[in-house]
């Protein structure tokens, strides 16, 4: 059933192709019109998965962006092809990539994270009329491919608003009444900062005299590194809530959050009170959230809609969805109403563009670098 | 600034700090010592660790129990050290390569491992219970006490064990025979032959004690330390070590303060960090800075005590 439709749409795609050049007169035209008739072309798409699925995160996402959309019936799609993720598997990437293409069977054609672009930029120029769509990439501009980011500066922004708002709410068991949260980040690098640029944005909007505590790890596979860094934050500082932004090594600063005992975790990326082990989740107030799902189903809104981003890069904010904070479990039962509503308030105008929050990414000016230093308690 | 600066270090949580990070270095210093003693180079240190460090919490998920894992992680480092000791000794492959070799596998060999037997990748932070932590000691008296007790009490039973073994290799080099043959070998193999010592089974027992401690290295990181394994887990920790064991100019002893140096010069900038004006690149550069100037200074007063014997 399944190759029979395949079958027709590749058939029915080959015809208006060949009807472009003046040929055809042939039935499929009807079949085109009839699948427009729902709302828009059905797109026959493949995800290759450059690890496995069941990761909690971006993959897991991914996967459900696209089902998504297959049970709106605005795709045609299986399951993610998954490749495994070890150094071992990495040799069949772009061998299974190169093969997906030369099939010239599907209409787009995802792969994700930043092992991706050097494969992708190999194949993508063998196959100049495939379409491809990288996400959480920025590696290279190529012609056919669309590279999908999000606003990480919007997102620190929310999560800047949250942690200043939460952080004087003495009614939470283990907050105590100074002003001063944590930062936790991998390395004192452009994408890194553009995180915290929004955190200490958003925090000083809430509270002007709050103390950021930033510190780097240099590592990302360092955990107790993140770990040392976030109980000196904890002892030294009276830290109580932490965002880390550092991988692996942000880990440790949960950790060192539970041995304390005084301090509060908040994690990045995907909802990592589903990955951390129960101690830990139970004192991770929420996630800054990537939204791989929102942003896949946003592209084909904007196909749809006829608008193409083929050889752009497209950088999703608030506004599209591509970002967000987790608002269930721990948030919804712990956090107190009225920062709640400054979350809210905060999320509505990053949406609507009454906040506009700038970028470390390509920054000369290097301000957030002194907005760190003036922030440190 | 200053002030900022020495009210963070004049406090029993930097302390407590130091002793954390020592900790792990240590390990690793004393499994060099052994075998730098025995005439072997093992500079597998940080592969091993990697890898005992993820098995360690295998053994203990398997068994829901951190004895377990910390003794298999023991076992798993052993069996690394006799494998690196069959490629150098019986294959006659340079120690060094092999020493690359674990370090190597300990890099994407373990990811394999892990998806293997768990299915994860990455980490196994959805693994852990607090029964497969190793446990912390609280001293009793000590704890007690103002200042030192909260420096000294209170760390994981590994620390303890780790510096109760700066005594335990001192005494194995220079008060039992084994610790004798195998300081012979070191320095004199032919000599040590000559005797009727085997210097190959020697060179073996001292790869296999040296893998064992850094093993227990490794599940401090993974069982402690941080209390899941990732990939990279162990961070140049074992190369740290080496220097470590040069500067203590191979002895337990001297292994075991210049560990603690390098402790304090992390825990020190860990501290600078968190304080305005100090770049996050220069800050992470002072541990090795102060190596650095450690092993200066100790050259130099080396050269003045010769300088003075001479005359």
């Amino acid at each position: 059933m399944k190759k029979m439709l395949s079958l027709l749409l590749a058939s029915a795609l080959t015809v208006s192709m060949l009807a472009g050049c003046g040929g055809g007169n042939d039935a499929p035209a009807a079949d085109n019109a009839d699948s427009e008739g729902e709302g828009g072309k059905v797109y026959k798409v493949c995800n290759l998965v450059n690890g496995n699925l069941g990761d909690k995160s971006f993959f897991d996402s991914a996967e459900a962006g696209l089902q998504e959309l297959k049970a709106a019936g605005r795709i045609e799609y299986d399951k993610a092809i998954e490749m495994g993720g070890t150094t071992e598997d990495e040799v069949k990437w772009e061998g299974m990539l190169e093969e997906v293409s030369a099939s010239g069977e599907y209409d787009l054609i995802i792969v994700g994270t930043y092992q991706m672009p050097e494969y992708l930029k190999n194949v993508s120029e063998n196959y100049p009329d495939q379409k491809y769509l990288i996400y959480d990439d920025t590696t290279y501009v190529l012609p056919n491919v669309v590279n999908v980011n999000y606003k990480q500066n919007d997102l620190g922004y929310l999560v800047g608003t949250f942690a200043a708002a939460m952080t004087t709410e003495t009614g939470v068991e283990g907050i105590n009444e100074d002003a001063v949260v944590g930062f936790v980040g991998g390395v004192d690098s452009p994408v890194i900062n553009d995180f915290l640029y929004g955190f200490l944005l958003g925090a000083q909007a809430v509270n002007p005299d709050i103390k950021v505590d930033t510190r780097y790890t240099n590592s990302y596979v360092d955990p107790a590194k993140g770990k040392e860094l976030a109980e000196s934050m904890i002892n030294d500082n009276n830290c109580d809530i932490i965002w880390g932004v550092a991988g692996n090594s942000g880990n440790g600063a949960v950790e060192a959050a539970m041995e304390t005992g005084k301090a509060y975790f908040i994690g990045v990326d995907s909802d990592q009170e589903i990955t951390l082990p129960a101690e830990q989740a139970a004192i991770t107030l929420t996630s800054g959230l990537k939204n791989i799902d929102k942003s896949l189903v946003w592209i084909f809104d904007e196909w749809d809609a006829g608008r193409e981003h083929w050889g752009e890069h497209i950088l999703l904010g608030m506004k599209e969805n591509g970002i967000g904070i987790v608002t269930d479990k721990n948030y919804d039962k712990m956090v107190p109403d009225s920062v709640k509503e400054k979350v809210d308030a905060a999320i509505e105008a990053v949406a609507n563009g009454d906040v506009v929050v700038p970028t470390a990414i390509g920054d000369e000016s290097n301000a957030v670098v002194e907005l760190r230093e003036s922030m440190k308690p | 600034m200053f002030d900022q600066l020495i009210s963070m270090v004049f406090t029993t949580s930097f302390g407590y700090s130091i002793i954390r990070i020592t900790s792990p270095i240590l390990f690793a210093a004393l499994a060099a010592v052994v075998a730098e003693k025995a005439g072997v180079s093992n500079i597998g240190l940080e592969g091993i660790m990697g890898i005992s460090a993820l098995f360690g919490v295998l053994f203990a998920y398997w068994t829901n129990n951190w004895l377990v894992g910390a003794l298999g992680a023991l076992v798993v480092g052993a069996f690394l050290g006799l494998i690196m000791g069959f490629f150098a000794l019986k294959l006659k492959t340079d120690i060094i390569l092999a020493g690359i070799a674990v370090n190597l596998m300990g890099g994407g060999g373990t990811i394999f491992l892990l998806y293997l037997f768990t299915g994860l990748k990455g980490n196994t932070a959805s693994l852990t219970t607090p029964a497969m932590l190793t446990p912390r000691i609280n001293i009793p008296l000590i704890q007690d006490i103002p200042v030192l007790g909260p420096i000294f009490s209170g760390h994981s039973i590994l620390t303890y064990v780790a510096f109760l073994l700066v005594f335990v290799v001192w005494v194995l080099l220079y008060k039992t025979a084994t610790g004798l043959q195998i300081r012979a070998v070191g320095e004199n193999p032919n000599a040590a032959d000559s005797v009727g010592v085997s210097v190959l089974k020697i060179q073996y027992i001292a790869l296999a004690i040296s893998g064992a401690l850094s093993g227990l290295g490794g599940a401090y990181m993974s069982m402690y330390y941080s209390q899941s394994w990732n990939t990279g887990i162990i961070a140049g920790r074992g190369f740290i070590a080496l220097a470590a064991q040069a500067m203590g100019q191979g002895e337990p002893v001297g292994a075991m303060l210049s560990s603690l140096l390098f402790g304090f010069a992390s825990a020190l900038g860990n501290k600078m960090e968190g304080m305005p004006g100090f770049s996050s690149y220069l800050v992470a550069a002072i541990p090795y800075a102060v190596t650095i100037i450690g092993l200066v200074l100790y050259a130099a007063a080396t050269i003045k005590r010769i300088k003075k014997t001479r005359k």
